[in-house]
């Protein structure tokens, strides 16, 4: 047990891989999921069947699959091939991906605000972008952080995925430590620091709740 | 002395539900409008349609000279852009049953966001006249709580300052003291009574048949979809020519 000190650095220096892949999928995945959502909630018929279309598609199939496809297949398709990293390709897949779940969070979130909203603002002359953008959307803030919450704390799990294709996340150093060293006591460090992050999400979504509720 | 509102051969329908049955109405400027009738009449919705949160399925509707709808079963006869229906529904003030007040804006906040967001009046000038109309309606010293911390008639006498902020020439009322407890009816119709005074062009869809009798200028009875009887209120509440008006008012008063 004591070893997993020594390995300590190797352990942090893939925890904040994992760290920077959530935080990038997570706020890519909130502005392109809101894009998403609004186009859901349009009455333009293109923009609506386009953002279900997406939704359905990257809900619809496995993320490790989108995420081979992204770094193995889509490079293929262009001639001479495209050449990327495996990072690259890990923050691209897990943003669509979010972004897919996001878009029906925020779509949910939205239709739950009043329509008396939407009809005072229109009766104050506001056109429905300023409505969406100064009354409508604010209000769904607190209504989103719960469930953004849950979204985050899986995404932090979920990148565990990126191990298999050699990014050095913390579940890929873990694994390598473990098949070098024989030594597979070092899962149990690696847990407590994923359980560690998950924690300290839920305590700031928690604190987040509570300070826009200040109105309700 | 100017038209205000001109509605002509309205038709309104949801589905297969008509809900307006041509409807012929004019208000002159300064005139209160009271317009009573059973739930289901079409009265809110007559309302709504003057200022396009329900849009007529025929007929024409005006705002002073501008046209805000025209249509043959359902086909508009020209195209308005949706930003000269904006700048038409400005001029006109709209108070809900349910205050329908921003929750997350102060009360200050609530009255001043449309003046700055729409018509880009300066934020300290917005504050300004949002202070005055908050005098108006006796609750200056609320200007910082939310929405949430008020009480009902509270929540509508703010309502109000936040309609007469934009400067509206028309005020529309929809069962504006319908979701209030009796005792804070009183306080709401006190300001919709100094507005009247101040010649403010009013049109009030309501329950409170002492408010439409006494503040009145003409009263509307409305039933399914149409409107049955028309007059001054004392005609209306004194010697109701309308059998349906008269089973009404029997029940109501």
């Amino acid at each position: 047990m004591l070893e997993a000190f020594h390995f300590f650095p190797r352990l942090l220096h893939g925890t904040w891989v994992t760290i920077q892949l959530t935080i990038v999928a997570i706020i890519f995945g909130v502005i392109f999921g809101l894009v998403l959502a609004l186009g859901r909630l349009s009455k333009n018929q293109i923009l609506n069947k386009i953002s279900w279309l997406y939704i359905w598609f990257f809900r619809g199939t496995p993320l490790l699959m989108q995420l081979f496809f992204i770094y193995y297949a889509f490079p293929l398709f262009f001639n001479p091939p495209l050449k990327y990293s495996a990072w690259v390709a890990c923050y691209i897949a897990f943003s669509l991906n979010s972004a897919a779940y996001l878009a029906e969070i925020i779509r949910a979130a939205i239709q739950s605000i009043d329509k008396g909203q939407m009809e005072a603002a229109k009766a104050l002359g506001m056109s429905y972008g300023q409505a969406m953008r100064r009354i409508i959307v604010p209000q769904s803030y607190r209504r989103l952080i719960p469930p953004v919450g849950n979204e985050f704390i899986m995404l932090i799990k979920d990148t565990s995925l990126v191990s298999i294709v050699a990014m050095p996340d913390l579940m890929r150093v873990t694994h390598e430590i473990e098949s070098t060293n024989a030594n597979a006591a070092i899962y149990l460090p690696s847990a407590i620091i994923y359980l560690a992050i998950t924690t300290i999400c839920t305590i700031v979504f928690e604190k987040l709740e509570k300070k826009y509720s200040v109105y309700e | 002395m100017g038209k205000m509102i001109t509605v002509e051969n309205v038709f309104k329908s949801f589905g297969t539900l008509e809900v307006l049955k041509n409807i012929n109405l004019e208000v002159q400027q300064g005139e209160v409008l009271c317009i009573i009738g059973p739930s289901g009449s079409g009265k809110s919705t007559l309302l709504r349609c003057l200022n396009h949160l329900e849009v007529i399925t025929s007929g024409k509707v005006m705002i002073e000279n501008e046209l805000l709808a025209e249509k043959i079963d359902g086909k508009n006869q020209f195209k308005i852009t949706h930003k000269k229906i904006s700048e038409i529904c400005a001029e006109l003030g709209m108070v809900f049953q349910r205050f329908n007040l921003f929750p997350h804006m102060t009360v200050i906040q609530n009255i001043i966001e449309a003046p700055v967001s729409v018509k880009k009046v300066p934020r300290a000038e917005a504050v300004e006249y949002g202070m005055e109309l908050l005098k108006m309606v006796g609750l200056e010293d609320k200007k910082d709580e939310y929405p949430a911390r008020l009480s009902g008639g509270q929540q509508q006498r703010v309502a109000i300052a936040r309609a007469l902020a934009m400067k509206p020439k028309i005020m529309l009322f929809d069962e504006p003291t319908s979701a209030l407890d009796p005792e804070l009816v009183g306080e709401v119709l006190e300001v919709m009574k100094k507005l009247a005074r101040d010649g403010m062009t009013m049109i009030v869809v309501t329950h409170e048949m002492g408010f439409a009798r006494e503040v009145g200028s003409r009263v509307i009875f409305m039933d399914k979809g149409e409107i049955s009887e028309e007059g001054l209120p004392e005609e209306i509440f004194s010697n109701p020519k309308n059998e349906r008006t008269r089973a009404f008012l029997q029940k109501v008063l």
